[in-house]
């Protein structure tokens, strides 16, 4: 398959495997607003972006990023700027200044595609970001400035031929931003061999196979979003499903039934939400066509699993894979008895397994670090900028992937949580630093410390214990400050959903936030050692 | 200043984007930003700003910004 050019983009869009006629999305922007898109369509539209920013000067290796809410422009940029061999990122819509900054400043970005409503937020940090060299603007008419560009205006002046360069595998593609517990964001980036993992799971997990309408809910700032909203799917030749509005279970369904999916790719949140809505409503729905419906973000717990088989009858797949692994690597599948709560089992060519600090293997039904043996096509290649943090992921062969888990006797894993302090809420893993950092701007907070709570719909939440400056009083105005300036500084996923005034934040000797302490603290439960405690 | 003023004010506040100008049928889709979150945030700046409270099951029934836009001013009427 991919001996002559492996570029993701070509395989998406290409007309000789998939059909020119084919459907390649129905784009609802509205429930009931229908638009259908071919393969020749994106084809077509995504040669011509490619040509427009090669006209602007983009060669391979630079930074481009989509920052858009799910819309066609999105996919068109994305392909197109992969196309050109263009390293290329997406950012989710709801992401704040500092967070923008983080990311395309890490990267040096010399594009983004954004909406008009977005460009001020962009304009405000844009004297931070000297290699951005071009906003493009997908909802105006004519360009705004020299370096804010209308995307009508590019495409209308770009022909649709366009040859894509010889692409090796090992050529970088996609860059996605994940969270870690210390310090800034980092770029994990992937290579166009990728590809074949996508595929691969694609088939053997989610199930598709000529003839699906597919929908994955994710948002394309997300690793699923673009490895099985637009890359697998579309590289397989298999129409999709694109809606560009937000949750809400009736509307849900009657995509579902009206659209005749038959491949449902989604959240553990969105599925809770949806246990919540009274039974009655999805009996008033036809879901024959809907074959398989698999889960993805966080541990699908029994519950839903059981909601599934009762409610709809069907079963829910859980299945695990982070940013840095680009496809699923741990999952229930056809063919597999599910273990409700379970993660189900390294998919076919993937090794898994249980080791400890000193990468010793453990036995079954003991809990340790959840490894991936490296070499996968879908690894990612580095952190951009930080080469040290990847090779600190790796020990003798061994991919460590922050979570901790368990193998049972006969093979299936079970999550058990992180090993550090990440937070994953609603599926979005949220740095607790990003999170501190942004209240510490906050004039009337002295110090922070944050940390991740249970939590029945989100699996997580943010919690963020606060200490004020001498003299300020806590009050409503406050709290809604503190809300509304993470919301728009990092994003709206890492507001703290409780905020705590407490008189001091607990560090050890060196500095350190001992959030392990506010947790306990948090909990009720007991703190363990503090003998390093400094307050 | 009306309600549909302050409200105004308010999304511009919440959503960071003073070009916000809302109308009765604006749902969720219609505001870049508008999540399920940012609506919490929204929520509160109201009932603050307002000085109102929503009881759940009508946090239930806003389907538009008219809606929300009905709910204050019945319950500033109420006042």
């Amino acid at each position: 398959m991919m001996d002559q050019n492996a570029n993701i983009a070509s395989y998406c869009t290409s007309v000789e495997l998939h059909g020119a006629g084919k459907i390649a999305y129905y784009w609802l922007h509205q429930p009931s607003e229908r638009q259908e898109v071919s393969f020749a369509d994106l084809d077509a539209d995504t040669n011509r972006f490619a040509n427009a920013l090669s006209q602007l000067g983009f060669t391979a290796g630079d930074v481009f990023f989509t920052f858009l809410p799910k819309l066609p422009e999105q996919f068109i940029a994305f392909l197109g700027s992969l196309k050109l061999q263009l390293i290329t990122g997406t950012l989710f819509a709801n992401f704040g200044e500092e967070a923008l900054l983080d990311r395309l400043g890490d990267s040096r970005a010399k594009g983004v595609i954004t909406k008009k409503s977005f460009v001020k937020k962009l304009s405000r940090i844009r004297p931070s970001l000297p290699a951005l060299e071009y906003i493009i603007v997908v909802d105006c008419d004519d360009h705004i400035a020299d370096d804010i560009l209308s995307y009508d205006r590019l495409m209308q002046q770009s022909t649709s031929d366009f040859i894509v360069p010889y692409t090796p595998p090992d050529t970088p593609s996609v860059l996605h931003y994940t969270s870690g517990s210390t310090g800034k964001p980092k770029g994990v980036l992937h290579c166009h061999r990728s590809l074949a993992s996508q595929q691969a799971t694609a088939v053997e997990v989610l199930g598709l196979r000529a003839g699906d309408i597919y929908w994955c809910t994710a948002d394309q700032g997300w690793v699923t979003g673009t490895s099985y909203g637009i890359i697998a799917p579309w590289s397989l030749g298999i129409t999709q499903i694109h809606y560009g509005g937000g949750f809400d279970a009736a509307v849900w369904f009657s995509i579902l039934e009206r659209e005749m999916v038959s491949v449902w790719y989604t959240a553990p949140t969105a599925l809770r939400m949806l246990m919540r809505e009274d039974p009655e409503l999805f009996r008033r729905f036809d879901l024959s066509r809907l074959r398989h419906i698999c889960s993805v973000g966080e541990p699908l717990n029994p519950e839903v699993i059981r909601w599934g088989r009762e409610v709809l009858g069907k079963d829910i797949f859980d299945t695990w894979f982070q940013t840095e692994t680009g496809a699923i690597m741990i999952a229930n599948r056809p063919g597999i008895e599910i273990r409700p709560g379970s993660m189900g089992k390294p998919v076919t060519g993937i090794e898994a397994e249980i080791l400890d600090d000193a990468g010793n293997f453990l036995p079954p039904g003991e809990q340790g670090h959840l490894c991936v043996k490296a070499g996968w096509a879908s690894m990612f290649t580095t952190y951009l900028n930080n080469a040290e943090s990847y090779r600190s992921k790796f020990r003798s062969d061994w991919y460590y992937s922050g979570d901790t888990a368990l193998m049972d006797d006969e093979g299936y894993f079970w999550f058990k949580g992180r090993s550090d302090d990440v937070i994953n809420t609603a599926g979005h893993l949220v740095s607790p630093f990003e999170v501190e950092s942004a209240l510490l701007e906050i004039p009337e907070v002295a110090e922070s410390g944050v940390i991740a709570a249970p939590d029945e719909l989100l699996f997580e939440k943010v919690v963020a214990f606060v200490h004020l400056k001498t003299g300020v009083q806590c009050s409503a105005e406050l709290e809604l400050k503190i809300r509304l300036y993470v919301s728009n500084k990092v994003s709206t996923i890492a507001t703290p959903q409780e905020i705590i005034i407490t008189d001091s934040i607990p560090k050890n000797k060196s500095g350190k936030i001992m959030r392990r302490v506010l947790k306990a603290r948090y909990l009720g439960s007991d703190a363990g050692d503090t003998s390093t405690l400094e307050i | 200043m009306t309600t549909q003023e302050q409200l105004n004010s308010i999304f511009c506040m919440v959503f960071d984007d003073a070009d916000i100008s809302i109308r009765p049928d604006m749902t969720a889709n219609d505001v870049d930003g508008w999540d399920s979150l940012s609506h919490v945030n929204l929520i509160i700046a109201v009932e603050g700003r307002f000085g109102i409270r929503f009881s759940q099951k009508e946090l239930l029934t806003f389907k538009n910004v008219g809606d929300l836009l009905n709910c204050i001013d019945k319950k500033l009427s109420e006042r």
